[in-house]
Parts: C-alpha cells; sequence; structure tokens
C-alpha cells in the first residue's frame, strides 16, 4: 500500500508541474503534405529560437482550415486553396483565414533512359496510369510492355499525383507499388519499360524525366505555373501573422527555410 | 482402443492450437526485436527527433507515454477500485445493481476510436482542456476503467466470507474490514486488473489522436495542458507522413520495440509487487 501511494503522489506532483512563462508555442495542425515541410522548418527555427516551442499535427488540408476557423491553431496546413464556403464559414466567425504559399509541390514523371519517349501527354500518363495503354508502341516507343510503377496510397506524392495526373480515378492493379520516390527512381533506373514519377527533388540523370503536355518539369516551370503536376503548399493563419508565427512563417520562406523545403523533395519559391 | 486414439487426437489437436498460439507470439517478438533492437542507441531514447524524423531519438515520445500512463492510472484506479468496493461491498444486492454491471461490462466493449471521440467531444471541447496530457489521461482512463473496476471486483469477491466475518466479530467497523481485512488479499487481482490496463493505455492509439497526440515536438511538456508525443501514434506518424519512408520505417520499429520493452517491464514490475504483497498475505 505504501508504494503504492509513493506512485500516486509521485505522479500527482509530476503531472502538475508548471512550466516557465517565457516561451511561446506555436501549435500547426493539417495537411500531411505540408507536413515535412513544417517540421523540417519548425526544428531548424526552435534551434535559432529556443523560446519558441512548435508542435504539429497531422490530420489532413480539411482539419487544418477547420482548425484555422475554429481558432483551435496558430497555423492551418493545407494543399489545396481555401474553398469559398470555408471562407463564409470564417468569416461568419470573425476569423479572417490569409493564406501563405510556403512551398510548391512537383511531380515529375520519369522513365528508363533506354526509352525512346520523350514527352506524354497528362491524357496518355492517365491511361497508362488507369491501364488503357499498356504497350509502349501504342504512344510511339519502340514497343514493349510498359511496367507501371505507382507508390502506396499512404504516400502524399501519390495523392497529388492521383489527383492532378488521374483525375482520382484508380490506377490499375498490378501497378508495381513503391513506399518511397527513391524507390520509385531505383526500379525505374533498372526495368528497361518502368515508368513511374517522384518528387522533383529525385529527378536525377538516372532516370529520364518526361515532358508533360510539352513542358519540363523543372523548378522553373513548376514556379512561373507552366508545368501542370504542380501545386502550391500553403499555411493559413487568422489575420496576417504576427508574433512569434510570423517570424516563423518569414523563416519558413526565407531562402533557408526553403532550402529546407527542398531538401524533403519540394520545390522551393525562389 | 479407438476412444484412446479419438483421446490422442483430441489432444493433438489441442496441443496444435496451442502451438500456433505461442508461435505466433514467438513471431511477433522476433519480429519486433529483429527489426527494432538495431535502431536502439542511447542517442535514440534521449533525444529529440531529427533531421525531418530521420534520425534523433524518440525521446518526447517516450516521456509522453510515459505521462499518459501515470495521468490514466491515477485517475482510473483509485475510482475503479472505489467502485468496486462499493459494488461488493456496500450496495444492496438487486437488480440495479445487475443493470449497473451489465453496463460495466459493456463499456468494456465499445470499441477504443468510440472513446477517442467522446473525449474530442467531452475533454477537449466542452471542458475545454484542448488537446492536451489531461485530456488524453481522462479518455484512456475512462477506457480503461471498466477493466479495473471488473478485476477489482473479482479479486474482492474471491477474498473468503470467513475474513469479513472473523473482522466483524473483533467488532471492526465495515470501512476498517474492508481497508485491513478485504483489501489487502485482494491487492494481487486488483494490481493484475492495473497491470493490463496499463498495457492497454501504452498502446492504444485511437483514443489519443483527437485527444492527447502531436506528431512532432521538441523536449518535454511543461504542464498537462500541453499535447504530447506518443509512442503508438509515432510509429503511426511515421509509417504514414514525411517524405523518407525507408528511414522512417526502421524508428518505427525501434519505437515498436521500446514500447514492447515498456509494457513488458511494467507488466513485470508489477508481477513483482503482486508476488510480494502475496507472500506477505499468505
Amino acid at each position: 500500500m505504501k508504494n503504492i501511494r509513493k506512485l500516486f503522489l509521485a505522479a500527482v506532483l509530476i503531472l502538475g508541474l508548471t512550466g516557465s512563462a517565457f516561451t511561446e508555442d506555436i501549435t500547426i495542425k493539417g495537411s500531411t503534405t505540408v507536413y515535412p515541410v513544417a517540421q523540417a522548418t519548425a526544428e531548424k527555427f526552435m534551434d535559432m529560437h529556443p523560446e519558441v516551442r512548435i508542435s504539429i499535427q497531422g490530420g489532413g488540408s480539411g482539419f487544418g482550415i477547420a482548425a484555422i476557423i475554429d481558432g483551435t491553431t496558430d497555423i492551418g496546413n493545407a494543399s489545396r486553396p481555401i474553398k469559398d464556403k470555408e471562407i463564409k464559414k470564417a468569416l461568419s466567425k470573425g476569423i479572417d483565414p490569409k493564406a501563405h504559399v510556403v512551398a510548391l509541390d512537383g511531380i515529375a514523371v520519369v522513365v528508363n533512359p533506354s526509352n525512346s519517349v520523350s514527352a506524354l501527354t497528362k491524357q496518355q500518363i492517365k491511361d497508362i496510369y488507369t491501364g488503357k495503354t499498356s504497350n509502349w508502341s501504342e504512344i510511339g516507343g519502340s514497343g514493349g510492355r510498359i511496367v507501371v510503377i505507382s507508390r502506396d496510397s499512404a504516400s502524399g506524392t501519390f495523392e497529388t499525383f492521383n489527383k492532378l495526373a488521374l483525375d482520382k480515378e484508380r490506377v490499375r492493379p498490378d501497378a508495381l507499388l513503391q513506399a518511397s520516390n527513391q524507390a520509385v527512381a531505383t526500379t525505374v533506373t533498372k526495368t528497361p519499360g518502368a515508368i513511374g514519377y517522384v518528387g522533383l527533388g529525385y529527378l536525377t540523370s538516372k532516370v529520364k524525366g518526361v515532358d508533360v503536355n510539352g513542358v519540363e518539369a523543372s523548378k522553373d516551370t513548376v514556379r512561373s505555373g507552366e508545368y501542370s503536376l504542380a501545386r502550391p503548399l500553403f499555411m493559413y493563419t487568422d489575420g496576417p501573422a504576427k508574433g512569434a508565427v510570423k517570424k516563423y512563417l518569414d523563416f519558413v520562406t526565407s531562402s533557408e527555410g526553403q532550402r529546407l523545403a527542398e531538401k524533403q523533395g519540394y520545390v522551393g519559391l525562389k | 482402443m479407438r476412444k484412446k486414439i479419438g483421446q490422442r487426437i483430441g489432444f493433438s489437436f489441442l496441443f496444435l492450437f496451442l502451438l500456433i498460439t505461442l508461435l505466433s507470439l514467438g513471431t511477433i517478438i522476433y519480429f519486433i526485436v529483429a527489426k527494432g533492437a538495431g535502431a536502439i542507441s542511447w542517442q535514440f531514447l534521449t533525444q529529440s527527433p531529427k533531421d525531418a524524423m530521420t534520425s534523433g531519438g524518440v525521446a518526447p515520445a517516450i516521456i509522453g507515454t510515459f505521462y499518459l500512463i501515470l495521468g490514466s492510472i491515477a485517475f482510473s484506479f483509485p475510482l475503479g477500485l472505489a467502485c468496486a468496493i462499493y459494488l461488493c461491498e456496500y450496495s444492496p444486492k438487486g437488480y440495479i445493481i445487475n443493470i449497473i454491471r451489465i453496463s460495466i461490462n459493456n463499456l468494456a466493449g465499445v470499441p477504443s476510436v468510440v472513446f477517442g471521440l467522446f473525449g474530442l467531444a467531452v475533454f477537449v471541447k466542452f471542458f475545454g482542456f484542448g488537446v492536451s496530457i489531461l485530456s488524453g489521461a481522462l479518455t484512456l482512463g475512462i477506457m480503461v476503467l471498466p477493466q479495473i473496476i471488473s478485476a477489482s471486483q473479482e479479486a474482492l469477491l474471491a477474498v473468503p466470507q470467513s475474513y469479513r466475518e472473523a473482522s466483524f466479530a473483533l467488532g471492526a467497523t465495515p470501512w476498517k474490514t474492508i481497508k485491513k481485512a478485504v483489501i489487502p488479499p485482494a491487492l494481487p487481482g486488483i494490481l493484475t486488473g492495473v497491470i493490463l490496463s496499463v498495457g492497454r493505455v501504452a498502446g492504444e492509439t485511437a483514443p489519443i489522436i483527437f485527444t492527447a497526440a502531436t506528431l512532432y515536438k521538441r523536449g518535454y511538456p511543461n504542464s498537462i495542458f500541453e499535447e504530447v508525443m506518443a509512442l503508438p501514434y509515432h510509429i503511426y506518424g511515421l509509417m504514414t507522413e514525411g517524405t523518407h519512408p525507408a528511414q522512417q520505417k526502421e524508428i518505427a520499429y525501434g519505437c515498436a520495440f521500446i514500447l514492447l520493452v515498456l509494457v513488458l517491464s511494467i507488466s513485470f514490475l508489477a508481477i513483482i509487487i503482486r508476488q510480494r504483497q502475496r507472500r506477505k498475505n499468505g
């Protein structure tokens, strides 16, 4: 009994401890696509500003924007722009959502370097991934079966690709699923008839990037908006950012922050 | 002769099933250890996640899980024990008590994600505790309450009636009887219930997703109103978020290994306490 009483007392003591008032807390919620950018930049930011404590939760874009509307977060992450309906709802609650573009998300379609195909239309890509096209000769290649490589459905890259290139249609069931950008690139390098897609950061000389609708996938074309398999990533705040939140957002969009975003496989703003 | 053969076949089937059970347990432990033990190092146990969750450690998640265990048990153990004492020792026997018992047993069957939504609605939003250790600990506490009540009831009911009668015969009040004659011999059984609850609290993900957990935070919480990282949710996060799945998977297995060791060592500690108590009573 005595031991238990001691344990209980210790628990109450530890749980009751309240911390110093000098720290500033920032809560970030929302999109899992933006999460890696937020996480990597938050780490560096806290190294430079130890007095700021950042906590990052997932939940998806809808959740992030809802949290801004509810006032339960400082920053709401979203991989899509806020909808009119959400703006109306926010305004009715006296919330004024402000968008901050923190990075760009671009996806390159890649084939084996030995493949003669160097340009595809979005429709052709969709046909390949949904199973309508299954031989390279059908789309101007030198023949041979197309080996379709995709990502598992938990992947943010898959989500983006599925939405932007496939209009949310199902990927053919016999597609080879890989768990990372790296794994897709490696498989495409080794398999002559393969086609895959990777975050722009993983486009190396070992694979061949394919032009989509006549536009080459590059940081410049993503930034200029010409390349179609790309989208901006947002962090939302209620009104203009203030205090520590502003300092953090300034850091995210700084060249140092953008370098970190690129390290995570995204395209920086500058 | 025929009877004997039938019996032998029956027994060998039973043995086979036992073997399958043991084998699945063994396989789980083998895989977690084989894949996770390599990730463990001093740095892994004492540092925050680094480089976008690809290196560094999981210390905040370990501490977070520890806080959630402490908080939920501190809440549910006294409450559950009090409930059990009332139901076993004080309450008049009758159909109302039976209804209460059935309700408690049904509560034990409610899926954990439902407790999570309940915690979100009640503790996070209604009481305004926010996503915090407090909300999570209360949610987890309520989740394991039925388990603690049932185990405590079993243990109290197993105490021979003669103990109580002897105590009353010495002129002890009911409360004194419960305190000195009933609870001590029942304690090992009660602790078993708590042990099982600790294992559940440590491993559950669904109840804390909405109430207590965060994917990334550096350092340790300053108060019970802060959200925390927790091992099971960190595993979930590592496997589903982020852009470096290969490295994250290794860390996830490391977390699974820690979780396994944590639960086993808490169980082991409680077993020792239980044995010691039993010897003292014996």
